[in-house]
């Protein structure tokens, strides 16, 4: 619980956050802060070759990319990033900042300033941004050093490729292949012709993801200054440390000169990772000597860091039987105009794309691509939404070649205990069988399976990761327990309250949580991939035990090994594994496309519950948000130009959307914690694509508007099979 | 131009521009923080007050158009109210940003006698979003408070 | 800058005619947003929250409703859900509950948002706006009334004074088609007024204005498939529909032959 209760505690104290009691990154006032406006480009691609600020009053400090150019470039796993930009990369891209004294004289000022380009080509697609004659958006790599950066960069110089990552099983290795698939060879191609050998029947498609926002309530609000030669930011983010490694590398400090204070936040869901708005706000502060404020107006959110765009092109094999035999993808993801976590989105998607399934051959290809488009970051699903669209899909398409119920035919094929992943780790603590089970029971599969579908997932956790908290036994007898673990709305500070309490063995109202600071938190990775109950349950073990041995500090520090070769695949992708799926039932209105969603199911593995109320928002809130992602949700760019960056234009679920949602969390007494936040996430999608298509539709591209589900109209209902 | 308004039965003066919001107001000039502008476009409620008892979006309402009317915001509610003890008591809230424009909202529809079923009451929360995607365990506890 | 807050309609009238450029609140939700859009800044504002008289609401003959009564009293009104079926739900499927409660019927009408819904509802049911100045009071049909996307035939020193709505003689149907959330405003919407001797169809937001065509109106026979089918498509054809995000000229085409059916068939019965 957190401390700041502005009632008085009676029988049943009201929680802070219903009464608005929660200060937010965005409620945080220093005193005497001056506020901090960007003024953007208007072009996706060229360079700047004016700024004129003479209508700028005097007071206002005003700074251009000139101003910055000493600092370095910064980036969580590519140094790409300038803190102000003279050869603006995207249509949103900061060029100046300006500072002034109160909000509306920045934004005066802002309004003021013209800017003037020489504007270049840009490329938006992710496939054509492959293409040699692509204009380039980075003329160059580099990789950057910090902990973000956990596996090798394969960039392919000349081309707006960044990372190129691959899964090759063993028997597909020592071929001589070029070093960009441009897109799904031809099933006689050399390589592959031996794997697909074995196969009955090959099924092959073209899958599509666009750019989508991820609309946290709160925007990024950020606010820096300078204490005696010490950076102290207080911004709402999921990474207080890789911020403070990535802040101190920019100003040359040691880290331990940064202060990251994380206030709780309204809502981020993977938008508000690595370095956003603080680097600009940190300079803003230098430049200035006085605190500054930056707050983003709702416009900017949605250009500030998106969901990567995706194309897939994917192609199984399997035995008249159905025994799946082998499996091959080429993938490009649009990160936009700054990889930002990119790679690693490249990576995810390509193993989650083979799915919880055995084969006996993967190959795998995916790339990640520069655009000129705003850059795409984490976002709930990491990559796993847009790849289990296509591999989810596509066992529905086979299962239709093959005559085989889709529940029996996935059945046949699950990974079980034991088996080994196409990244050659053994599984073990899987319940896929159950969890397909499940979701096939609650929409009554055996009962006539028209406008019914199903879908199961397989997502990775960060690996490698660790994370590290400290207890603290206060003089009151109650124990602090800092650690890096962020709030976003995820219950963490109650999941650490409770398994605190449990380790302890006190009461908890005995334990207190303060919010993320680095000053007093131990190192900690990051709070995503849904990794931190899992990670911080064994942690706080650790230091529990630490502190009965050691008196009034315990420190408890996970370290979770692993990782996986770019250029084959193998390793291990995740220390442990988050499994779900999802049945959904459809009406289609078949003259207007209108799909009604009668009812929508998801089923996700928990392993152990730690505070059952959370854990069951995190299922329902994954649910609903992948819901929007199905049926409407969109970032429309025209010429690199986002044409809604407003809720008006862009429509999240609402209550009524979501009125037919149900779901379940499948617990193992005793088992490890699992994390919950995103496991709901990417089954969604393609279980209701597939009920859409068992009405005879071939949905391929998402959102699922009326329009593109009247087009993917395959012919008159067939029958089921 | 000078105003008066009337916020959580207090009467407060304020110096504003006829063109500013009156979430501006409550914000910048009165420090009241559980009023938010998230969209701005009068579409997601978390700016939701009430105006005489009634929720309206307090990012697109003139602060002139507010003289002379109640404004409650969630601070405005007595301790005691049950909308709040719901909310509190089912856990419905993930980061909490849309949740005092969700038990105003909640208090309005109780208020009128338009929370009967599950149904009237998502309808009622049109225009009240929640990006945690919490509705189900907001449409039970203003069902529970409804009782 | 000023803000005028007149208590009388005579008094309104005198102030526009004197600043034909202060802007008119009414509820001013379309005005907050335009503002906050940066879009829209005034020095002279006249509200016409304080003047009684364009509160004024009856139900006694036609449907007068003064033009600062509210999309939420309309719609709740028992008198017009009961003898205005059709008035009451394009009312009500106006965006939320919380916009209702301040959004005006004068400001819908002034506004001429194509993507609204109560336009095709109103044109449909021969609804009629009392538009004064201080030249003297003329009535309007609304049909006649917007004439494009935000653009009005008012004067400027002219307002709304009240929209007056003549009892239906006939059944009314208003079919809202949305394409994104089940709170977006919609793609398609469809008005059908059946009166003595006929109906009244009106198709809105797929262009630039409320489209109704009497001619095609005309061909059509109660009950009968095949001209229900064909008053559809003949309006399909007609009207030149417009693309944005809610979907494309094409869709829209497509939908709008679909919904005109169905209109249709609801006022068969
Ligand atoms: C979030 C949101 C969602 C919406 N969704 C929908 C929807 O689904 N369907 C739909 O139909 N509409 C929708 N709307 C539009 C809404 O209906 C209009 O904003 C509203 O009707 C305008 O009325 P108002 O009283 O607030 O007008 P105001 O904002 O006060 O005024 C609108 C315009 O009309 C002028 N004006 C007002 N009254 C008069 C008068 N009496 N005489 C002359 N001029 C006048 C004003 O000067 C101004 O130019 C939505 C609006 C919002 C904010
Ligand atoms: S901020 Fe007012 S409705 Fe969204
Ligand atoms: S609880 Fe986070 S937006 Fe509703």
């Amino acid at each position: 619980m957190t401390a700041d209760m502005r009632r008085s505690p009676g029988p049943s104290p009201a929680d802070p956050r219903v009464v608005g009691g929660l200060d937010y990154s965005i409620d945080h006032h220093v005193p005497g802060a001056w506020h901090l406006r960007l003024v953007r480009s208007d072009v996706a691609a060229g360079r700047v070759v004016d700024i004129d600020t003479t209508g700028v009053e005097s007071d206002v400090t005003i700074i251009t990319p000139a101003d910055v150019a000493a600092y370095g470039t910064f980036g969580c796993q590519i140094a790409d990033q300038r803190v102000l930009a003279a050869e603006p990369k995207f249509a949103g891209d900061p060029v100046v900042a300006v500072v002034a004294p109160t909000p509306e004289a920045a934004r005066e000022a802002a309004a003021s300033i013209q800017l003037d380009y020489d504007e270049a080509h840009g490329v938006f697609n992710e496939f054509e941004a492959a293409t040699a004659s692509a204009p380039l958006v980075h003329t160059s790599h580099a990789s950057a050093s910090g902990d973000a950066a956990y596996f090798a960069m394969r960039p392919l110089d000349g081309t707006n490729v960044c990372h190129r990552f691959r899964i090759r099983t063993p028997e597909l290795r020592g071929y001589d292949e070029p070093e960009l698939i441009r897109e799904l060879p031809p099933l006689d191609d050399a390589t592959m012709s031996d794997a697909f050998a074995g196969s009955d029947i090959v099924v092959e498609e073209t899958f599509r993801t666009p750019a989508a926002a991820h609309v946290p309530m709160e925007p990024h609000a950020t606010t820096a200054q300078w204490v005696d030669g010490r950076l102290e930011v207080i911004t709402g983010t999921q990474t207080p440390f890789n911020l403070r490694q990535d802040l101190a590398a920019l100003f040359g400090l040691d880290p331990a000169d940064v202060r990251v204070v994380a206030p709780a936040m309204g809502g981020s869901f993977g938008a508000k990772t690595f370095m956003r708005t603080e680097a600009i706000t940190a300079v803003a502060a230098a430049f200035t000597g006085k605190p500054v404020r930056c707050v983003l107006d709702r416009d900017e959110v949605f250009s500030e860091v998106t969901r990567h765009a995706s194309t897939v092109w994917m192609r199984m094999g399997a035995t008249r039987e159905g025994r799946f035999v082998a499996k091959q993808m080429v993938a490009y993801v649009n990160t936009g105009a700054y990889a930002d976590c990119g790679p690693g989105v490249a990576q995810k998607l390509g193993y989650a794309g083979v799915g919880p399934y055995r084969f006996d051959h993967v190959a795998v290809d995916s790339y990640c691509t520069y655009t000129n488009l705003p850059p795409a970051g984490a976002f709930r699903g990491y990559g796993a939404m847009q790849s289990a669209w296509a591999s989810e899909r596509l066992v529905d398409m086979l299962a239709g070649e093959l005559h085989i119920d889709p529940v029996e035919l996935r059945r046949m094929n699950l990974l079980r205990d034991g088996d080994a992943f196409c990244t050659g780790e053994i599984m073990h603590d899987t319940h896929f069988e159950e969890l397909l089970d499940d979701a096939a029971k609650a929409v009554a599969w055996n009962d006539g399976r028209d406008g019914k579908g199903v879908a199961i997932i397989l997502k990775g956790m960060q690996t490698p990761s660790r994370a590290e908290v400290a207890i603290h036994a206060l003089p009151d007898g109650r124990f602090e327990v800092r650690s890096a673990t962020a709030d976003m709305g995820q219950g963490a500070p109650e999941a650490l309250t409770r398994m605190a309490a449990d380790v302890l063995g006190v009461p908890p109202e005995h334990i207190v949580v303060p919010p993320p600071d680095t000053d007093l938190a131990p190192y900690d990775t990051r709070t995503t991939s849904s990794r931190s109950t899992h990670m911080m349950s064994r942690a706080l073990a650790a230091a529990a035990d630490d502190l009965r041995a050691n008196g009034t500090v315990g420190h408890g520090r996970i370290v979770n090994d692993g990782g996986l070769d770019p250029d084959t695949g193998t390793g291990v992708a995740s220390s442990h594994w988050h499994q779900g799926a999802a049945a959904a039932h459809v009406d289609v209105d078949d003259e207007t496309g209108i799909i009604d969603v009668r009812s929508l199911y998801a089923t996700s593995y928990a392993g152990r519950v730690v505070h059952r109320a959370a854990a069951e928002l995190q299922n329902e809130g994954s649910m609903i948000m992948s819901l929007g992602t199905a049926l409407f949700e969109e970032l429309t760019y025209v010429d690199g130009q986002l044409v809604n960056p407003n809720l008006s234009e862009y429509n999240i679920a609402s209550a009524l959307d979501g009125a037919t949602i149900h779901h379940r969390l499948l617990e193992t007494p005793g088992a490890e914690v699992h994390g919950l936040g995103e496991t709901a996430v990417p089954p969604v999608p393609p279980a209701l694509g597939n009920a859409v298509a068992s009405l005879g539709y071939h949905p391929c591209r998402l959102p699922m508007t009326p329009e593109r589900v009247l087009a993917s109209r395959v012919h008159p209902r067939q029958e089921a099979p | 131009m000078k105003i008066t308004l009337s916020v959580n039965d207090r009467s407060v003066d304020v110096d504003v521009a006829p063109s500013t919001m009156l979430v501006d107001v409550l914000r910048d000039e009165l420090g009241i923080t559980s009023a938010r502008a998230t969209c701005g476009v009068g579409l997601c409620g978390t700016c939701t007050v009430l105006l005489d008892g009634r929720p309206v979006s307090s990012c697109l309402l003139m602060a002139p158009l507010a003289i002379g009317k109640r404004i409650t915001t969630v601070e405005g509610l007595p301790d005691d109210d049950a909308v709040v003890r719901c909310f509190s008591e089912r856990h419905a809230f993930q980061c909490g940003f849309c949740i005092p424009g969700m038990v105003l909202t909640a208090r309005d529809m109780i208020d009128t006698g338009r929370a009967n079923t599950p149904e009237e009451i998502r309808e009622g929360l049109g225009g009240n979003l929640c990006r945690c995607g919490c509705y189900v365990k907001i449409v039970d506890a203003i069902e529970e408070a409804a009782r | 800058m000023s803000w005028h807050m007149p208590t009388t309609v005579d008094e309104v009238l005198r102030l526009k005619a004197s600043k034909p450029d202060a802007t008119v609140v009414a509820g001013g939700t379309f005005l907050g947003l335009v503002i906050r859009q940066g879009l829209l800044d005034s020095d002279e504002w006249i509200s016409l929250q304080n003047v009684d008289e364009l509160r004024a609401f009856g139900t006694a003959g036609d449907l007068s409703a003064g033009a600062m009564v509210t999309h939420r009293r309309i719609e709740t009104e028992p008198a017009v859900r009961r003898d205005w079926p059709g008035v009451a739900e394009a009312f009500g499927v106006v965006a939320s509950p919380r916009v209702r409660n301040v959004a005006t019927i004068g400001g819908v009408l002034a506004d001429a948002d194509y993507a609204s819904d109560p336009p095709a509802m109103l044109v449909a049911s021969r609804a009629v706006a009392e538009v004064a100045s201080v030249r003297g009071m003329r009535r309007v049909p609304i049909e006649e009334l917007i004439v494009g996307h935000y653009e009005t035939e008012l004067d400027d020193d002219e307002i709304i004074t009240r929209v007056l709505v003549p009892r239906p003689t006939g059944s009314a149907a208003y079919r809202k088609l949305r394409t994104r959330s089940r709170e977006d405003r919609p793609a398609v919407s469809v008005a059908a007024v059946r009166e003595t001797g006929g109906v009244r169809v009106v198709v809105g937001a797929v262009s630039d204005r409320p489209r109704h065509y009497p001619d095609i109106c005309a061909e059509w026979r109660p009950g009968d498939e095949q001209s229900t089918r064909e008053v559809a498509a003949a309006y399909a054809d007609r009207i030149p529909c417009l693309d944005d995000g809610r979907g494309s000229a094409e869709y829209r085409r497509q939908v709008v032959s679909v919904e005109v059916r169905r209109a249709l068939m609801q006022v068969s019965r």
